[in-house]
């Protein structure tokens, strides 16, 4: 039994592909999710995008978005239909839920500590972008606190 | 965290005295040359997203190398991060390995 993880998938279909081509393949991807009892968070279709690089023959190329709950089963299960399928050139699955809970946590720590100068009546820093020129590298603030 | 180590103060003196050693060792390419602090610390990012190519951009210059921290200042937490978005976009072709 492996753990339930958020995954961000992207897959970039052949620009060839119609949408209805795009639309179905869509429907398989969420099939599969609920099938491993995984949950299709978000889904989005960026559209036709200029690859940064020639991938096979192809110059340009559909993305698509899919946010998902579920297993390593699922993401295995995934990643190998991905794989035949011809008109998906490249596809991507990352694990996103640590990262983001991280992030999410960082900037809950920051808050607190903005609150916790505004409480104490102390400059709050970070705010003010100085303009390019200012020879200093700390905030001014952390000076005057000194 | 960085951030924390910064504002304790005896740091700020220290990285005002590397930056006058900066000016004594004469005209440096310019369009780097100030920027000492992390970009991302600065405008608090937390997440450094590898699909926002756009944002990554700037960090893989001319022959699309990662740009080294220390011409970028940006600092060791978030250059992993940027990496690792960067290694990410490349994936899935929205940044380019090499620019030939
Ligand atoms: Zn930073």
């Amino acid at each position: 039994m492996s753990q339930v993880r958020q995954y961000e998938l992207v897959y970039i279909l052949s620009p060839d592909a119609t949408d209805q081509e795009v639309a179905d393949l869509h429907t398989q991807i969420e099939a599969i999710i609920t099938r491993y009892q995984g949950e299709l968070v978000k889904t989005e279709n960026w559209g036709r995008r200029k690859l940064a690089f020639r991938i096979g023959k192809h110059r340009e190329g559909t993305y698509v978005l899919e946010v998902f709950k579920g297993t390593g089963e699922l993401t295995k299960e995934l990643d190998r239909r991905l794989k035949v399928i011809d008109s998906v050139i490249r596809h991507l699955c990352v694990r996103v839920d640590e990262d983001l809970r991280l992030a999410e946590r960082t900037r809950a720590r920051r808050d607190a500590e903005t609150q916790r100068r505004i409480a104490r009546g102390l400059p709050v820093g970070g705010r003010s972008r100085r303009s390019d020129d200012d020879g200093g590298d700390d905030e001014p603030t952390d000076r005057a606190e000194v | 965290m960085a951030e924390e180590r910064r504002s304790r103060g005896g740091a700020g003196s220290k990285t005002r005295g590397s930056a006058r050693g900066a000016e004594k060792g004469g005209p440096r390419r310019g369009m780097f040359r100030r920027r000492k602090v992390c970009k991302f610390c600065t405008d608090k990012v937390d997440y450094i997203d590898y699909k926002d190519a756009k944002m990554l951009l700037p960090f893989v210059p001319e022959r699309a190398k990662i740009l080294p921290r220390r011409i970028s200042g940006v600092c060791a937490m978030h250059q992993r991060k940027l990496q690792t978005a960067i290694m990410r976009a490349r994936q899935l072709a929205l940044l380019p390995y090499s620019t030939d």
